[in-house]
């Protein structure tokens, strides 16, 4: 195989694509031990989605109430209002506290994405390990001809065809695993360093 | 005759008979199926998965004739957009304001089958035409 492999011209990229799944499986690994297995994260979890479908029903609710009696009850419309506030800060907390929940974990994944660039840094610096079927505009091209003498656009470096490993299989390896995200998580705006609420002026 | 049509077609709906005779997973068969009520984060799966296999085949296809130039970057993009609007507009006939709208369900998974297809895309060129 290792025959086979080097009598490729670009077979180095198969070598980078090995290494970058071999650490999103690492890396979600170490996320499933500190902070995916334990009960904070998954009550929290749980929590955000509670919120959500809540929240979701007293929207059509009102959609649908509103629709039929317009203006028929305000004090109802009101305390519907805050309710969905309450139910919204809720959700929010909760979204914030999930981030800080996986901060430790984050740190260590960060802490390994670190090490295994550097090590496929040393071993691909200055080679192009595949060839682009298309040449990039100049912005990406700082990235993709990183470090590779010419300048033939069409030369990738490890560093793009790393990132482009690391944004496809990771990202669908947490979805097919069931560790990604929940959506009502990232729709509430709910991060470490939330944005203000528009409706409090 | 009527009720034994439509009891049948209830009967081939429940049991996920095609006419064919083959069989298709309950799992599967109920993204297919526009009578199915699937809530907001199962749509969203699926338009999440459909776009990665779009990308992955897409790419492997372009790698192999091979297609080079950004143009088709292009292409796979509105082959992908497209083939996920008709997916939740005309096969499942849903309302996409119940979902989050055009925006929400267009754009989920957009960037992982994107970079998805650039690698695939990427490694079949490379591979198999140096």
């Amino acid at each position: 195989m290792a025959s086979a492999l080097s009598s490729l011209r670009y077979g180095d990229s198969l070598s980078v694509v090995a290494i970058s799944a071999a650490t999103a499986v690492l890396c979600e690994a170490i996320s499933w031990l500190l902070i995916y297995r334990t009960a904070t994260y998954n009550s929290l979890r749980a929590s955000i989605e509670r919120h959500s479908r809540k929240l979701d029903a007293m929207k059509s609710g009102g959609s649908s109430s509103t629709a039929a009696a317009s203006g028929a009850q305000p004090a109802g419309g009101s305390s519907r209002a805050k309710k969905m506030d309450r139910v919204e800060t809720s959700l929010k907390d909760a979204a914030r506290e999930l981030s800080l929940a996986k901060l430790k974990s984050g740190a260590v994944v960060a802490a390994v994405l670190f090490v295994v660039f550097g090590l496929l840094n040393s071993l691909f610096e200055g080679r192009a390990v595949a060839k682009l079927p298309f040449a990039p505009v100049p912005l990406v091209q700082r990235m993709s001809h990183r470090g590779l003498p010419g300048n033939d656009p069409t030369d990738c470096s490890m560093v793009f065809l790393y990132f482009l490993c690391s944004m496809s299989i990771r990202t669908n390896l947490q979805k097919l695993l069931g560790f990604a995200p929940p959506r009502a998580a990232a729709a509430a705006g709910g991060g470490l360093f939330p944005m203000p609420d528009p409706k409090v002026n | 005759m009527k009720k034994g049509k439509s009891s049948s077609s209830a009967v081939a709906r429940k049991h996920s008979h095609p006419q064919n005779g083959h069989v298709l997973p309950s799992k599967l068969a109920k993204y297919l199926d526009p009578d199915a009520s699937l809530d907001k984060d199962q749509l969203l799966d699926a338009v999440h998965w459909i776009r990665q296999v779009l990308g992955l085949v897409c790419g492997l296809l372009w790698g192999t004739i091979p297609l080079a130039g950004a143009v088709w970057i292009a292409l796979f993009l509105t082959i992908s957009t497209g083939i996920v609007y008709w997916y939740y507009t005309f096969l499942l006939k849903i309302d996409e304001e119940d979902f989050g709208g055009h925006a929400a369900l267009l754009q989920e998974g957009l960037f992982a089958s994107f970079t998805l297809f650039l690698l695939s895309w990427t490694l079949v060129y490379s591979l198999a035409h140096f």
